[in-house]
């Protein structure tokens, strides 16, 4: 019923980790050309600067502090797997190396066990 | 030793840089070459130089220049950056993601590269790793917002929702000035926090923080439904009432407020004629509104049916809505309803007989009234429940008289050709029906999708021609590509494996298979840019779809096409490319007779492709149409196999079909031909735990599947001669589960 | 038939509604643009009364309206825009297209401030205009020549939203209204008669809310004014 065209400049799949440069109109003349980089210039460094929002710099402070060291580290199991099991399936299940060994791991290295788990349908 | 550039080659290298953020690739090149002559050994500029060359397609040349750089200067971390983009624009993530943690080893406090790498870890659903990076980007701008917002999002995305809440409130602290109501990144932020505390199962505390603190956000709607929903769950059912009735309001055409008024209304269940007045007030409410009449029909019974569908029927025959059976046919699995529906059509057409050809109140549009109520029942015939075909033909050829021209009568005709098998006859009904409204492009869509189950590729794709852009270099299967036409390529491969065209049918499952890819890279450029505009509960609903993408039909339907035709090339090998030529001395004629015309049709093909890349080549390359060709920017990719004819010549179909069979297990696994197909995969693979898997599943979705017992057989007759080769582990495991399997 | 708002997971199927239907097609990302920007603005209708097939069915789409803001207006007043609209031919004459349009047209205006609405229809597609100009009030701006790629020309048409905003301003005086009457009265206010979309909710119980109805007096001078914080980038040019 209504329809417009889709803009010239949009790509399907990552590009340039913004979609906002294939959606703005193209320049056309060098001068606009020039206006836009100016903008798309304006618009990084927003990032820094930009948004000048009332922040109190010392609850912020307090607060990163209060954040802690980021990512946490989970505790993670400490469990010997075998490398021929990793191999075996591996082999038998298809699965990534990495994979193989968390299934291993999630059994407590138990092969057998292991597999047996991998088989069962998750319904 | 990496060497140092004078003042004036230094001001030449920022001019490259400034090139080629401008895209201005030529000129880029132009200084990057300047400053090797004197310098032939700066890491930095040739890095550059790679990145222009990778941005005008010449990735071979810009990866081995980019490792030369790396040699050369281990130590820059420009080096080592353009290695991870390189990696990045070409796909390969998990590469780039550790070329740039090399880069920021080096200069640990660059900002673009450690919002790079951010991008990259959410991509690929590495939250610990994004979780870090984003803690760093916080550290070095905590007065952003959108760094605060973004560290939460890491925090759920990764499941920790506490932590996440706790961010977002941290940052609310921090806040001295009260936000603008138009401030929409607050007003967003707000409600993000509310649905992450409604996500902790925590509906008090969301309805607190919702009333005190969200009332003025600008997603109203949102609002309201959220209320409607933590009221719900609260057990305050008077508030709910109201809050359901107030979004009835807004939207009388969503059956979810409905059935969420009901809910809190305190009606008993049988209490029919209670649950209707419900609805009745809202039919009242809103004279055009549709759910309020069409809804009581799912829950009414006997004669309080029979009489709403009565009215809801005239209304709809009135007024000639051509959805009427569509939009009632989830009913037939009652058999009272099955049977009643008929009898309403029959008794409105028997007291509106005649009224088109008169002045009846149809008005002279003679797919109202009459034309409708035949139309209905040629519908209602038609569909599997209540299938008679001949009456179907009866009454839609009555409709047809009465209105020749109608395409809707036309296309139901094609469809009862499709049902009674005669598919060529659909074909052709369907397209006269096209031809009636040669402005429409949905019959046009119908009609080529008929041709194509009448294997007439090349009659469909003309027919599809009518509507693509004729500007597309390459013609209408490029353009239907091109805008990622996934119903036409999954028929056309269908048609073509049907045809024996094994190249072109593997072809199609292909585009698809990397349209799917497309789909799931398409979310890389809003990792940062939904942080930009805010829109936080939409970016989340994407992620967690875009974990689910190959779940969808599309792809299960291709994917398993593709499986399917791979195994039977392994079951038949084929002595030709293409799986056309050669194997005539098989003597069956039927079967030669059909590659025969494959052949034919694929050199059809050959040569419009030809055609098509020498009219291609003739336009100017500076001027090309559709890609603006910007100094040097990246012209398509030539397609070097477009006819399938190396996929078909594989010499490992079973190989190949794992690419499509790993997404099936993995996204579909409840889908059982997915798990069949499975199995015969990896039974001729000789992958027997997986095989075994397969099994397990299937006799877990439906064990009275004909083909769970016959592949349970299959597969201890295969054991039986393959045990003694097993691994002792795996015999154990086989040996326990199978004695779970039924059967012999 | 349902109506609601637009999913990222309808996507793949509004794309399929949108190349068996009309000629100007999008890529998915492009779909994915709206649906990011302004999820509030996009909405589809749904086939709902078909049984599933398999536990992966998605719904199937008949209808859908396909909306942004204009992020640069050349104008400078903030306005919605239609980039796509369409109904499958098999579920016309239910008002699907008149009432996707009204709740985008409704959000257009509480989210985002806008002041009007644009679309562009192609000049032979009567039943399109007619829903424009007749049932919703738009009104012809200009012809645009060519503008589709089959070389066929556009009405771009317009329509004003002032009867929205003036219609939540109403809603906002009446909840006002309603909540002095509450603070007097100490209980609740009626709730039949008044859309529940502004002041909802147990009023007595807060003594700061009186400070809050004030605030709202405030909010409301806010969003005349505030309309031009929402296109940062505007400023700049005028």
């Amino acid at each position: 019923m209504a329809e417009d065209r889709q803009p010239a400049d949009i790509v399907e799949g990552a590009t340039s980790g913004d979609v906002e440069d294939e959606v703005q109109p193209t320049a056309k003349s060098a001068e606009d050309r020039k206006a836009a980089a100016a903008l798309s210039k304006l618009d990084s460094r927003g990032d820094d600067e930009g948004a000048a929002r009332e922040v109190d710099q010392e609850a912020v402070k307090n607060a990163m502090s209060a954040l802690g060291g980021g990512a946490d580290k989970k505790d993670i199991k400490v469990v010997k797997v075998d490398a021929a099991d990793v191999k075996l399936l591996v082999e038998e299940l298809e699965l990534p190396k990495p994979k193989a060994t968390d299934l291993l791991k999630a059994h407590d290295g138990d092969a057998v066990k292991a597999m047996r788990a991998y088989l069962q349908p998750d319904v | 030793m990496p060497q140092t550039l004078s003042t004036r080659e230094a001001n030449l290298f920022r001019t490259v840089i400034r090139h080629y953020e401008d895209k201005q690739y030529k000129r880029g090149l132009k200084a990057a070459e300047q400053i090797l002559k004197k310098n032939p050994k700066h890491g930095d500029t040739m890095s550059m130089k790679a990145l222009i060359l990778n941005a005008q397609g010449k990735t071979e040349e810009a990866f081995s220049l980019a490792k030369d750089a790396l040699t050369i200067d281990m130590k820059s971390y420009i080096c080592w950056h353009v290695y991870g983009i390189l990696y990045r624009t070409n796909k390969n993530f998990d590469e780039a993601i550790k070329a740039y943690k090399f880069a920021l080893k080096l200069e640990p406090d660059s900002h673009q590269i450690q919002r790079d790498l951010a991008v990259l870890q959410v991509q690929m659903r590495d939250y610990p790793g994004y979780i870090q990076s984003r803690f760093v980007m916080l550290k070095a701008r905590p007065q952003l917002r959108q760094n605060w917002t973004a560290l939460a999002i890491a925090y759920h995305l990764d499941g920790n929702l506490q932590k996440a809440e706790n961010i977002l409130s941290t940052y609310e602290k921090s806040v001295t000035a009260t936000p603008l109501r138009t401030d929409f990144e607050n007003s967003e932020a707000l409600l993000y926090k509310n649905s992450i505390i409604a996500e902790m199962g925590d509906f008090e505390q969301a309805l607190e923080h919702l009333e005190a603190e969200c009332k003025g956000c600008l997603d109203r709607l949102a609002v309201m439904e959220l209320r409607a929903r933590y009221l719900t769950e609260l057990g305050r059912k008077e508030d709910a009432a109201k809050a359901y009735r107030a979004l009835l309001d807004r939207n009388s055409e969503h059956p979810d407020y409905y059935k969420g008024l009901v809910g809190v209304l305190d009606i008993a269940a049988d209490d029919e004629g209670a649950l209707k007045a419900v609805y009745d007030e809202y039919a009242a409410k809103n004279p055009r509104c549709d759910a309020a009449k069409r809804l009581p029909l799912d829950f009414l019974s006997g004669d309080g049916f029979r009489a709403a569908a009565k009215a809801y029927l005239t209304l709809m025959f009135d007024k000639g809505v051509p959805s009427t059976f569509a939009n009632l046919k989830h009913l037939y699995s009652d058999t009272f309803k099955k049977e009643t529906l008929p009898v309403l059509a029959e008794e409105y057409l028997k007291e509106h007989s005649g009224d088109s050809t008169t002045d009846g109140h149809a008005n002279g549009d003679s797919s109202k009234g009459e034309g409708a109520a035949l139309y209905f029942l040629g519908q209602h015939y038609n569909y599997f429940m209540s299938r008679d075909l001949s009456k179907a033909t009866e009454f839609v050829e009555k409709a047809i008289e009465l209105d020749p021209k109608n395409v809707d009568f036309h296309m139901t005709k094609a469809r009862i050709f499709k049902h009674q098998g005669e598919i060529a006859k659909a074909a052709e009904a369907m397209d006269h029906a096209r031809s009636l409204d040669t402005r429409d492009r949905y019959i046009n869509s119908k009609a080529a999708k008929y041709q194509l189950r009448n294997d007439e590729n090349e009659k469909a794709l003309t027919t599809m021609g009518l509507f693509t852009r004729a500007e597309t270099v390459g013609g209408p299967l490029v353009d239907l590509t091109d805008m990622q036409c996934i119903w036409f390529l999954t028929e056309d491969g269908e048609a073509w494996q049907r045809r024996g065209d094994f190249g072109l049918a593997l072809k199609r499952y292909h585009t698809i298979f990397n349209i799917f890819d497309i789909w799931q890279e398409d979310q890389f450029d809003f990792h940062s840019f939904s942080l930009r505009k805010g829109q936080i509960r939409a970016y989340i609903d994407l992620v967690r779809w875009e974990d689910q993408l190959r779940e969808h039909p599309f792809y299960f339907r291709a994917a398993l096409d593709a499986v399917n035709l791979y195994l039977s090339m392994h079951d038949k090998p084929q002595n030709g490319a293409n799986g056309v030529e050669g194997s005539h001395a098989n003597g069956d004629d039927a079967a030669a007779e059909k590659k025969k015309a494959a052949k034919k049709a694929r050199k059809e093909a050959q040569k419009a492709e030809r055609e098509a890349a020498e009219k291609a080549a003739k336009q100017d390359p500076n001027k090309g149409g559709a890609q603006k060709s910007k100094d040097g920017e990246e012209m398509k990719k030539k397609d070097d196999d477009p006819n399938g004819v190396k996929l078909a010549a594989t010499a490992d179909p079973l190989g190949d079909a794992m690419k499509f069979l790993l997404h099936l297990l993995q996204f579909s696994p409840k889908n059982i031909e997915g798990q069949i197909a499975g199995f015969e995969v990896f039974i001729r693979r000789n992958k027997y735990l997986l095989a075994l898997r397969c099994l397990k599943a299937s006799l877990a979705l439906d064990k009275d599947h004909p083909k769970v017992p016959e592949q349970a057989t299959r597969l201890r007759k295969a054991l039986e001669g393959a045990m003694g080769s097993l691994a002792p582990k795996v015999k154990e495991v086989i040996e326990s589960e199978l004695a779970a399997v039924p059967g012999a | 038939m349902d109506i609601r708002l637009l999913r990222s997971s309808d996507i793949p199927l509004i794309q399929h509604a949108n190349l068996e239907n009309l000629p100007e097609n999008y890529f998915l990302k492009y779909y994915l643009y709206h649906a990011l920007s302004w999820p509030q603005l996009s909405y589809v209708a749904v086939d709902v009364s078909r049984p599933p097939k398999t536990p992966y069915d998605y719904p199937k789409i008949v209808g859908y309206v396909l909306a942004k803001m204009e992020e640069e207006p050349a104008d400078g007043v903030q306005h919605g825009h239609i980039t796509s609209l369409s109904v499958m031919r098999t579920h016309r004459r239910l008002g699907i297209a008149e009432k996707l349009m009204r709740q985008s047209q409704q959000a257009m205006v509480e989210t985002f401030g806008g002041h009007y609405v644009s679309l562009h229809v192609r000049v032979s597609n009567k039943a399109a205009i007619h829903l424009y100009r007749d049932t919703l009030g738009f009104k012809t701006e200009k012809t645009e020549s060519k503008y589709y790629a089959d070389g066929e020309d556009a009405f771009c048409m317009k329509l004003e939203l002032d009867f929205i905003r003036e219609q939540l301003r109403e809603e906002e005086d009446e909840g006002k209204d309603k909540k002095k009457k509450a603070l007097k009265e100490g209980e609740e206010g009626e709730g039949e008669d008044v859309d529940e979309g502004e002041a909802v909710g147990d009023v007595g119980r807060d003594p700061a809310k009186g400070s809050k109805a004030d605030q709202k007096i405030k909010v409301k001078v806010g969003r005349g004014l505030g309309v031009g914080e929402l296109i940062e980038k505007d400023e700049s040019k005028h």
